[in-house]
């Protein structure tokens, strides 16, 4: 007989040969020393190959990208990180609105005597409170808005962007009943509204920012202030009388701080365009110049879409059919000092020169940057007295920003 | 009991054990194992049970490498930076952990068919199941079986070797 090959004989201690064919492999084995070896050798193959095989039991788990992937990165992460969103927004809101008390107090004592002789109506205190009240909603309940809003941003026309905030905005306001817990806030008295007939109680807000707006547009009062006066009369803010420019009102409410809600970016040739949502509707586009030329703010008050249209779109380039665009300087010496009062415990106390334009109800204020030398602009379809506030968040903003720039 | 889970408590283990040996990582082997006893839950009729769950496994596993071989790339990446960041408390495991990656080794030099055939043969497949899951001739069942032990074999003993004289020249 043939030797046997290899095939076979692990076939036949596997068991897998027929009877037949077994007993004759078993005999030739006893007879042929060669094919005794092979067996031995393939009996020993067969052990060791299973001892081996036995090592891979211990086989770690986990080790697949795409399943483990699918498990670990999951929707906990989102739901963590917009905690966390949340939870700093709100925060932060109290902080301020911690930090809101004191001036208001400071600003109480300064206003009340103007309050006399204004028309000072309560709808316009009611009116600011409900706006307050929006403004905090974005950022507590809407942390995703501006997000959305960022992504967007940097390709529309701050019209578009307006007109979203204003969608986004209406859609909170339906949505979400205020909440009259919230601080009260004192009576604002806006000198557009001195002069506008006195809006209704029951008008809604946007009516009533509507309001103010054109009556801003009315109104042509111009103040100049100089830093060098501004900083005299900061340090002594008992000795302040609010000065009445025109009929005006304790002008700038100025302690009021706006939320600056970041909600986009835009790029223009040497310059960073930041959009800011003061209130739902309401836009300031923050011009920070790249070289050290201008730096300007654009406020986009918009409760509508067609407004922002309007405002970015025609306002420039339009002539103003109202007549009652004018510029009109005012002395250093009458310079509202509720400004300052607001100021002297923000890190800029320094009031710069401020420089104020109503055309087609499109007002604009612009001033120095104390820092930067820069002028800053600051312009929109709101009264003059919201600017004011706007202005003053945002010199707050940037010079915290400053600040932690360089600690 | 119902057939799918007569099936499952019959050949999972068996199937588990084998696609760990195959794949080298048992999360892996078990994903495939349910798969392969959800395609079997769909099947009117199945001749060799064992057969059959053994050669569609196999294929799942086939057709997941061919798809993507990306994913199997990166998984020995990770497994081998798993290997280098793993710290070992104790020298037994040491040398298990040393055993096992000689062994998976040894077990990927070998060519796919004799791999799996020595794979199903260690899970107690017959050589008529075995062929018939690989679809080959069942006389060269044996054939496959005795080559592919002799590799497996002499490719693990070549890498203890190296990695004696390497650890003898550590020593010196």
């Amino acid at each position: 007989m043939q030797h046997l090959d290899e095939g076979t004989i692990h076939s036949w201690l596997d068991g897998a040969l027929t009877a037949d064919e077994a007993a004759r492999v078993e005999a030739h084995v006893k007879e042929c020393p060669q094919c005794a070896a092979a067996v031995a050798e393939a009996r020993g193959f067969i052990a060791a190959s299973s001892r081996i095989l036995t090592a891979l039991d211990n086989a770690p788990r986990g080790v697949i990208p795409v399943a483990a992937t699918k498990k670990r990165v999951d929707p906990i992460v989102w739901r963590v990180a917009a905690t966390l969103l949340v939870v700093a927004a709100g925060t932060l809101v109290v902080f301020r609105d911690g930090g809101r008390q004191a001036p208001i107090a400071t600003r109480n004592a300064a206003t009340v005597p103007n309050a006399v002789t204004t028309s000072a109506p309560t709808a316009a205190a009611g009116n600011e409170t409900h706006r307050m009240t929006a403004e905090s909603t974005p950022v507590l309940q809407k942390p995703g808005n501006s997000t959305q809003s960022t992504a967007v941003g940097g390709l529309q026309s701050s019209a578009g962007l307006a007109e979203k905030s204003a969608l986004k905005g209406g859609a909170v306001d339906a949505s979400k009943p205020r909440s009259q817990a919230l601080p009260p806030v004192p009576p604002v008295t806006y000198q557009a509204e001195a002069r506008a007939p006195a809006p209704q109680p029951n008008t809604s807000a946007g009516e009533n920012r509507k309001v103010a707006g054109q009556a801003g547009g009315a109104v042509t009062d111009n103040i100049s202030i100089s830093s060098a006066n501004a900083r005299a009369a900061a340090p002594a803010p008992q000795a302040v009388a609010p000065i009445r420019l025109r009929g005006a009102s304790s002008p700038y409410a100025a302690s009021e701080q706006v939320h600056l809600n970041e909600v986009g970016t835009l790029r223009r040739l040497g310059a960073k365009v930041t959009l800011y949502e003061v209130t739902p509707g309401d836009t300031v586009t923050f011009t920070e110049p790249l070289s050290t030329q201008l730096e300007s703010v654009v406020t986009t008050g918009s409760s509508a879409g067609e407004r922002a249209r309007q405002l970015t779109g025609k306002a420039a380039a339009a002539p103003s059919k109202r007549a009652d665009a004018a510029v009109v300087s005012v002395p250093d010496s009458q310079r509202p000092t509720a400004v300052e009062g607001a100021l002297a415990g923000a890190p800029s106390a320094l009031v710069p020169a401020t420089h104020v334009e109503v055309a087609n109800g499109l007002t604009t204020i612009t001033w120095i940057d104390t820092a930067t030398g820069n002028t800053l602009k600051l312009s929109g379809r709101v009264s003059e007295a919201r600017l004011q506030q706007i202005k003053i968040s945002i010199e707050r903003e940037r010079a915290a920003a400053a600040a932690k720039k360089q600690p | 009991m119902t057939d799918v889970e007569r099936l499952f408590r019959t050949y999972n283990a068996a199937l588990v054990r084998y696609l760990t040996r195959r794949l080298g990582d048992r999360d892996w082997a078990e994903e495939v194992a349910q798969e392969t006893f959800v395609r079997a839950l769909r099947q009117t009729s199945i001749q060799n049970e064992r057969a059959w769950l053994f050669a569609v496994a196999t294929n799942l596993v086939r057709d997941e490498a061919r798809k993507d071989m990306r994913r199997r790339k990166h998984l020995a990446l990770l497994a081998e930076q798993e290997r280098d960041e793993m710290v070992e408390p104790e020298e037994t495991t040491l040398e298990r952990a040393q055993e096992a990656a000689m062994a998976r080794k040894a077990v990927d030099a070998l060519a796919e068919r004799d791999r799996l055939a020595l794979l199903m043969r260690e899970e107690g497949l017959d050589y008529n199941e075995i062929a018939e899951a690989l679809e080959l001739s069942p006389g060269s069942v044996g054939t496959t079986l005795s080559r592919a032990r002799r590799r497996l074999v002499e490719s693990y003993e070549a890498l203890q070797k190296s990695r004696e004289e390497r650890e003898k020249n550590a020593a010196s």
